[in-house]
């Protein structure tokens, strides 16, 4: 076994099991924003009591986010483009890519939006409130809503694809049929999750 | 005598490493003619569109019926055999390049050793010791037959490898016909022997873990093999070595 062997088998593992796992959660969460201001800030505050909690982000989100990010950029842009085929995989394959770089691009944003800035204005703490200004603002509330309801589907397609190919790499589903079976499944994960999430979000919207 | 006519505009290269260039050929319609009979034709009467007479196309053919794979090219953009590609079903003007992820020796003709190499990297062969009679063999059972069979339909053609889009002419990715044939070898009773031995080259550089999913592979291979099956297949079994090693060896 070589590294690079070794690189892409953690990478596709960082892909679920953190990564992926912590989506999951994290969207759940925001369920709590049909519950009012109060309530989301309370729950999303009450993570950050344990004394764990930043460990726990920093080891299961941020460094497999860190690592799932840089290999996975680096595999997109020394993909070969083969425009002429025009199947349907060939166009996830394309799509698992510009989804991964867009996610990375909307997390950015996403933590300036709820964090740096918070912090940089001292009123951190009053997440609902940052969200649902964002969304309402004059100006800019139509591109912080376009960008994340990208963001959103960007992340929702590319797990729920990535778990399909996550099938493929550890031989998981062999026969066409099981893979068709597994792809109906992501299909199924990406319509929830992403049903999950503009729920959410129907509450600031 | 229809005065119909075939158009081809085939991109050029006069030898390896030379620049390439797209020539305009001509032809008379003949019913019933495929790429290769109307290269032959070129090659009668090597005219092109501006009516001077040049060097004749080279190309490589061998059996005419899509069993040997000499003869792939890309044609209209995608890649398959000139036998068996039939004019009245291309549109016109026909484009004819050679293999893009191949060395070009002339014109239409590619050096396509890589893939040969490939199959050495993985030992697609069954280990002999000798020449000595070592009985009879293994008994194989006809479900592993079966599959065993559509695998061993391989003809090293290249279209898996040049539909894919991680396969590029500055790697080494040892592509999808090559797993394939480590996956035939593996589940035979003798080739098993060394079944290691072809996981560990699957797990080197350029091996199993280049592969991106794409499953271009599978939609083009002319022979219907089942490429992205031979992949997850594979990818278990080097899945299994993976932990072995890891907590094992
Ligand atoms: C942040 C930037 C990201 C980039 C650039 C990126 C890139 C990629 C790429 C290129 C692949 C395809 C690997 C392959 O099949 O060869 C991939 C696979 C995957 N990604 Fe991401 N990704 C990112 C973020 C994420 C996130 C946030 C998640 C979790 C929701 C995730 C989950 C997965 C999964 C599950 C796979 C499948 C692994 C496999 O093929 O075995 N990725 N990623
Ligand atoms: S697997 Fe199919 S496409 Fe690839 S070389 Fe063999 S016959 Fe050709
Ligand atoms: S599945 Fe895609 S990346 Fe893998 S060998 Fe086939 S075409 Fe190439
Ligand atoms: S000449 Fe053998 S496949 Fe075309």
């Amino acid at each position: 076994m070589n590294s690079h062997f070794f690189a892409r088998r953690v990478h596709s593992l960082t892909g679920i099991i953190p990564v992926g796992l912590f989506l999951v959660y994290h969207l759940y969460t925001q369920l709590y924003l049909h519950q009012g201001a109060e309530k989301y800030n309370e729950h999303t505050n009450a993570f950050y009591e344990s004394p764990l909690a930043i460990w726990l982000l920093i080891i299961f989100v941020y460094i497999p986010l860190f690592y799932h990010s840089i290999l996975g950029a680096k595999l997109s842009i020394e993909a070969t483009p083969q425009p002429s085929y025009h199947y349907f995989s060939h166009l996830l394959y394309w799509l698992q890519r510009i989804s991964g770089i867009g996610v990375l691009l909307f997390i950015f944003a996403h933590l300036y939006n709820t964090k740096v800035m918070p912090l940089m204005t001292d009123t951190y703490g009053q997440h609902f409130e940052h969200l649902a200004e964002g969304f309402a603002s004059a100006e800019t509330g139509w591109l912080t809503k376009s960008v994340y309801l990208l963001g959103i589907l960007g992340a929702t397609f590319h797990f729920a694809n990535g778990i399909n190919t996550f099938c493929m790499t550890w031989g998981l589903a062999l026969t066409p049929r099981a893979q068709l079976r597994v792809r109906v499944l992501s299909i199924i994960v990406f319509v929830l999750l992403t049903a999950v999430a503009l729920y959410s979000l129907s509450a600031i919207w | 005598m229809s005065n119909k006519t075939i158009t081809f505009k085939i991109l050029r290269q006069d030898g390896p490493n030379q620049p390439s260039y797209w020539e305009t050929f001509v032809i008379p319609y003949l019913p019933n003619s495929n790429v290769i009979s109307c290269l032959m034709d070129i090659q009668k009467n090597p005219i092109n569109s501006e009516g001077k007479k040049v060097r004749p196309v080279v190309w490589e053919c061998n059996c005419l019926e899509e069993v040997c794979g000499t003869c792939t090219m890309v044609i209209n953009g995608k890649t398959r055999q000139s036998c068996s590609a039939l004019i009245d079903k291309l549109m016109q003007p026909i484009t004819l390049q050679p293999l893009s992820k191949f060395p070009v020796v002339r014109d239409l003709a590619v050096d396509r050793s890589r893939m040969f190499e490939a199959l050495k990297r993985v030992k697609a062969w069954v280990p002999m010791d000798g020449y000595h009679d070592l009985g009879p063999g293994d008994k194989i059972l006809p479900d592993h037959q079966g599959v065993a069979y559509k695998l061993s339909e391989c003809m090293t053609c290249g279209c898996c490898v040049e539909a894919c889009p991680q396969y590029s002419r500055d790697n080494n990715f040892l592509g999808a016909a090559a797993i394939s044939q480590a996956r035939l070898f593996n589940m035979h009773p003798t080739g098993k022997l060394i079944a290691n031995e072809r996981l560990d080259s699957l797990m080197d550089d350029g091996g199993i873990a280049a592969c991106g999913n794409a499953q271009n592979c599978v939609e083009v291979c002319p022979k219907s093999i089942p490429l992205t099956e031979s992949i997850a297949e594979m990818g278990r079994q080097s899945s299994k070595r993976f932990w072995k090693t890891l907590f094992q060896i």
